[in-house]
């Protein structure tokens, strides 16, 4: 492996999350060149990632200013700029190309690079999308059924580029010219040394993500008054209104630098920070990158269990309401949710990490019933988790959740499946139509088949069979719409589908066999983690209660 | 005339007529038969004109010798060339030509009027290429052939009587109209026009408007909203119809809002206004160049001075009659173009209420829902009859039927309430009749009536003059009418040649009677009716005549307009560029933008090429970061 390419489209945090499969990668292949492609804003943010050769930038900005006009020469500079670029990178003849951006964008982007072992969202060359990896389709799909995400996004991340062994950590380098200035910056704010300083990061990318300023307002004064704590407000610069309501209410606890630092000075600031909260943002990667611990606020369409710290001992506090995760497509125009998240509680909670006090969290979890905690962990496979704080049953979604954190890494990683406690039964009855309808898709893809492989080829006959698979198909995915239980199983089945490539009938319908039995076989395994036989109360037999009566 | 023009050529002029070879050459005709010198060398150019030309009558008005010898007219009081020297104002005339010719190369010239021809002739001198002269008057010809030697000038120039065909003009390629403005003065219009509609159609070869065809909410125009926006895409524009149907509902019900007038016009009002607005905020979408907006299209003076304040021509199809619905004042000045079924008096009355143009435009039919078509037996069942009316129950109509109840009349349409006897003869408890019921109605029907409404005469109105969409639908459907009789009609539509006509309700029953027991006439009307429709009055030709006006006037506003870039300008533009080449095969129409690039490639099968997979990646770049801005 001499030359990798990592292709990272998305946001500052996606990209701190990229760096412990880059580290591992330089681990596995430590004379590869690793390339990483980012969008022009982040490339700062690539650069402070170890382990990193090359930061190759996108200047999206500009290809969207010549878009605007929509037609004439803007359209054929932006056509030139792709072309450019295409033609640069595919000079570099990479071996490997991950893409960790999940866009039809993205997709063309590598279809057109061609490299031949391209991992994540690319194009065939018909031009359909093509998501060529396992753990790159379970996390497409589990993208569209986000209640069910079983694994941390940056485990997704570590296993499509075979480093599964990789760090337990973000990473990012505050250089010491950032650190200097950062310094300054507290300095000139009055921080005395060893003054406790607690962190907040006000904004997120969108209104629903953020904790109202009353909220802050109050956290602040609650941390002042028990551990005589200043506090950093961080944001950025579309957050300034927000951080002078906050300033002007906390009046001088408050250290004010919203929207005036760089990424790096914001690493550094924060490394200073004894506890950053702070919602699901890119600041929280950071603090987790440069070793603060973090107490992070999950609410709206944020999901711990998705996109939390990657790191041991965080703490993530989740309004789990019924409703949650929002859609990432609808704007709420009540997040109670927000507000389930009391100051006081919050406080508890940064209090108690701050002074790493495990037995004061599960207190304070106790204490605080209205919302889930969790302390993020790592399970006996190096995967991310959650282990809940509180000593509080999982709800049921919950377990339905682990249930299907189980099957995957079974079907993926060959884990030897454990015995769920409490039986899920009405789930395990919605997947068992799944092995019924899966079974019957197996029979009919090998009429497919047998029809396809007749010595003269009935094409009445053929089209029947293909239009009775297709039928099967049409209920599989049905079912999944309809039921949330069955609804990641059959996302991945039909990412696999997609997958399928060719013209011969032959060939298409012996795939198409191998993938209803799969489907089968997944499906009866998450039956017996939904239901096992272990866990159901015994049942009554028929003779018995026959004898009886007599 | 004769002696006129000896005294210039004895004079000092001699010398100048002769240098430019006015005079015959030794041996040639002598003064007084130049006329059939001249005539040979027409009829080598247009035998039919030289004909018509030789048949003419000279002008009233005779040629006399200028001052500096050649000759002059006043014609009609115009005084068409100088008075002191022609053949000088003649030369600075053509080379003001030239340079405007030159300005605009490469471009056919047609001289607008012809006079005496010295214009034509120095014209000639200094320009090489075809010379056209539009001058549809023969006997100005006759006498301009009589005065002086023109077979030099007739040798090198085609004369225009008419708006020559489409694949005529094709072949003249852009054109540079010059007109010659004493003639222009003197003819008006009847030269005006010819030039007009040969520069609007030499520009409608190269142009591909966006015409946005407002609807009214309902009522008779509302299909026509559809007719014509199919019309222009056949004619290559990109036509949309603004379909206000669905706020129909909305005017039907402010009744129910109060019962008092005053109230519910000021909502009814505010309803238009607000559906001003709409129309306004679809013109911003749609940016067109023409807005077509059909009788009763809620348009307010306010939304077309905005709509004007966009550029955008403001064309109106006013298919009703002027004197029952008297809005038109309030509009008529928001409009460049105001088209009419009405001409004479009325279209002064429309130019002097503020209307850029106005024209007379009759109705027509589109053939592809006006067409004959044959029944099953159970549709004949229901909608066969002997003789019917498709249409709204107006007063006229109900009393002139009334005398057609025992011939197995049959009655279509609405407003039928409260007719007493003739109610009777409804059908379908009078349902509102879909535009392909009414084509299988007129096919079932022996005798289709076709009486123009009115709501104050008893029957026949005498001063009826336009003509009705239902003539020519029912004629296009190949079916048999008996129409009432209108002024407008003869031209369109001959009576008692390609339709049947009555006069009066007295007349009506005698008419039907008749052709009840004359199916071979029937038959015989139908198909001339059809055939004479078909060639002449769809909306077709209708919209060919529309766009004719409009771009007579507005041509050169279009053709300066920034314009969309096509496939086929940007294919032509990156040449063999891979770009290019791919684009090169694409519909050269479809705009050059992300959309339309992609949308023709959709339907394409195999591997992207590299330009497609390019292309394909900025659409998807421009959903997810651009499209939101740009809007």
């Amino acid at each position: 492996m001499k030359k990798i390419l990592i292709v990272n489209l998305t946001r500052f945090g996606d990209l701190l999350q990229t760096s412990p499969t880059i580290v591992g990668l330089r681990e596995c292949h430590p004379d590869a060149e690793i390339t990483v492609l980012v969008e022009r804003n982040f490339a700062d943010v690539a650069r402070g990632l170890p382990a990193v050769d090359r930061v190759w930038e996108l200047d999206l900005d500009h290809l969207g200013r010549l878009l605007v006009p929509g037609t004439g020469s803007g359209l054929r500079a932006a056509y030139a700029v792709v072309d450019e670029t295409v033609a640069r990178l595919r000079a570099e003849c990479f071996d490997l190309a991950l893409n960790y951006s999940s866009s039809r964008m993205s997709a063309v982007l590598l279809g057109m690079i061609g490299v031949a072992d391209t991992r994540g969202w690319t194009m065939t060359a018909d031009g359909h999308r093509l998501i060529s990896h396992p753990w790159s389709r379970l996390f497409a799909a589990s993208c569209l059924t986000r209640r069910q995400a079983p694994f941390n996004l940056v485990d997704y991340y570590k296993r499509v580029a075979g480093v599964a062994a990789g760090p337990r950590r973000l990473f990012f380098d505050v250089p010491d010219d950032a650190r200097a200035r950062a310094a300054d910056v507290l300095a000139a704010g009055g921080l005395g040394t060893g003054e406790p300083l607690v962190a907040f990061q006000l904004g997120a990318s969108r209104p629903v993500r953020r904790w109202p300023a009353a909220h802050f307002v109050a956290l602040g004064r609650a941390l002042h008054a028990r551990i005589g704590a200043r506090l950093l407000l961080c944001g950025g610069g579309g957050d300034r209104t927000l951080a002078e309501e906050i300033a002007a209410a906390l009046g001088p606890l408050a250290i004010d630098v919203c929207g005036r630092t760089s990424i790096a000075e914001l690493g550094a600031l924060l490394a200073r920070a004894d506890v950053l909260v702070t919602g699901d943002t890119g600041p929280m990667h950071m603090a987790v990158a440069v070793g603060t611990p973090v107490v992070a606020l999950f609410f709206g369409p944020a999901l711990p269990a998705d996109t939390g710290p990657y790191a041991a001992d965080h703490v993530c506090l989740h309004a789990d309401v019924p409703c949650a995760p929002c859609d990432h497509n609808v704007t709420c125009l009540e997040p109670f949710c927000r507000d389930t998240l009391a100051p006081e509680a919050v406080a508890d909670a940064v209090v108690a990490r701050r002074d790493g006090d495990w037995a004061a969290l599960e207190a304070a979890a106790r204490r605080w019933p209205a919302f889930t905690w969790y302390r993020t962990a790592f399970d006996a496979e190096g995967l991310a988790d959650l282990a809940p704080l509180g000593g509080r049953p999982p709800a049921r979604r919950e377990q339905l959740r682990r249930a299907c954190r189980a099957l995957w890494k079974s079907v993926l990683e060959a884990t030897p499946v454990g015995t769920g406690s409490t039986p899920l039964a009405a789930e395990a009855a919605i997947v068992a139509q799944v092995v019924r309808l899966a079974d019957d898709g197996v029979a009919r893809a090998r009429d497919v088949e047998a029809c396809a492989c007749a010595g003269s080829v009935d094409l009445g006959a053929l089209e029947d069979a293909a239009r009775r698979l297709e039928e099967v198909d049409a209920a599989l995915f049905r079912l999944g719409a309809m039921h949330e239980p069955a609804a990641l199983l059959l996302q991945v089945h039909r990412f696999e589908k997609e997958n399928i490539e060719g013209d011969d009938v032959v060939a298409l319908a012996r795939a198409s066999v191998r993938l209803h039995e799969e489907l089968g076989r997944r499906a009866r395994l998450f039956v017996g983690l939904l239901d096992p036989p272990a866990a159901r109360p015994p049942a009554e037999v028929e003779g018995e209660r026959h004898a009886s009566c007599g | 005339m004769r002696a006129a023009v000896a005294a210039a050529a004895s004079s000092d002029g001699r010398s100048a007529v002769l240098a430019r070879g006015m005079l015959p050459a030794a041996g040639g005709a002598g003064m007084g038969s130049w006329l059939e010198e001249n005539l040979r060398a027409l009829a080598a150019r247009d035998a039919t004109l030289a004909r018509e030309v030789g048949a003419a009558a000279p002008l009233a008005d005779e040629p006399v010798a200028s001052a500096a010898g050649p000759p002059t007219l006043t014609a009609d009081g115009v005084l068409l060339h100088s008075t002191h020297d022609p053949v000088r104002e003649a030369d600075r005339w053509a080379a003001a030509a030239r340079d405007e010719l030159a300005r605009r190369a490469p471009a056919t010239p047609v001289v607008l009027g012809f006079a005496l021809g010295h214009h034509v002739e120095a014209l000639a001198r200094l320009w090489d290429g075809p010379l056209r002269v539009v001058e549809p008057d023969r006997r100005l010809w006759r006498t301009a052939l009589a005065a002086r030697d023109l077979r030099a000038v007739v040798a090198r120039t085609t004369p225009v009587v008419a708006p020559p065909p489409a694949e005529v003009l094709d072949a003249w390629g852009p054109v540079v109209l010059l007109p010659h403005a004493p003639s222009v003065l003197r003819e008006g219009p009847a030269l005006r026009e010819p030039g007009e509609r040969i520069v609007a159609r030499a520009a409608l070869r190269s142009l591909r408007l966006r015409i946005l065809v407002v609807s009214p909410l309902a009522g008779g125009s509302h299909p026509l909203a559809r007719y014509c926006a199919r019309a222009l895409g056949e004619l290559g524009h990109e036509a949309t119809v603004l379909d206000l149907a669905p706020f129909a509902g909305g005017m039907e019900a402010i009744p129910a809002l109060t019962p008092r007038k005053g109230p519910r016009r000021v909502v009814e009002e505010a309803y238009m206004r607000f559906l001003g607005t709409g129309v306004l905020a679809a013109v911003d979408a749609a940016q067109p160049d023409v807005v077509l907006a059909l009788a009763q299209a809620p348009l307010d003076a306010t939304t077309l001075a905005e709509i004007g304040r966009r550029g955008v021509v403001r064309a109106f199809w006013f298919v009703e009659d002027h004197r029952v619905l008297p809005y038109w004042r309030d509009v008529a000045a928001g409009y460049d173009h105001f088209f009419a079924i009405q001409d004479g008096a009325f279209l002064d009355d429309v130019a002097r209420a503020g209307a850029g143009r106005a024209a007379y435009l009759p109705c027509g039919a589109d053939p592809t829902e006006h067409r004959p078509v044959v029944l099953p037996a159970a549709e004949r069942a229901e909608l066969a009859a002997p003789v019917a009316f498709v249409g709204a129950g107006y007063r006229n109509r109900r009393i002139a039927f009334r005398s057609l109840l025992d011939l197995g009349l049959k009655i279509w349409g609405t407003e039928w309430g409260g007719a007493g006897q003739v109610e009777a003869a409804l059908q379908r408890n009078g349902a509102r009749i879909s535009t392909e019921d009414c084509v299988r109605i007129f096919a079932a029907t022996r005798v289709n009536l076709n009486l123009h409404s009115s709501t104050y005469v008893d029957g026949v109105e005498p001063r009826g003059d336009f003509v009705n969409p239902r003539t020519f639908e029912i004629a296009a459907a190949g079916a048999f009418q008996l129409v009432d009789e209108r002024a407008l009609l003869p031209p369109l539509l001959e009576p008692g040649v390609d339709v049947a006509t009555f006069t009066d309700t007295a007349e009506l029953r005698d008419r039907v009677r008749h052709f009840l027991a004359h199916p071979d006439e029937r038959a015989a009307f139908a198909d001339a009716g059809r055939r004479r429709v078909l060639a002449e009055h769809t909306y077709r030709h209708r919209m060919e005549r529309l766009l004719e006006t409009v771009c007579a006037r507005d041509a050169e506003r279009f053709l300066a307009r920034p314009r969309a870039e096509t496939i086929g300008d940007a294919a032509r533009a990156d040449g063999d560029s891979p770009l290019g080449r791919l684009l090169g095969t694409l519909p050269p129409q479809t705009p050059f933008t992300l959309d339309g690039v992609v949308q023709s490639l959709l339907h394409r099968e195999g591997d992207l090429s590299d330009p497609e997979a390019i292309l394909l990646f900025l659409h998807q770049f421009d959903e997810l970061y651009v499209r939101e801005h740009r809007a």
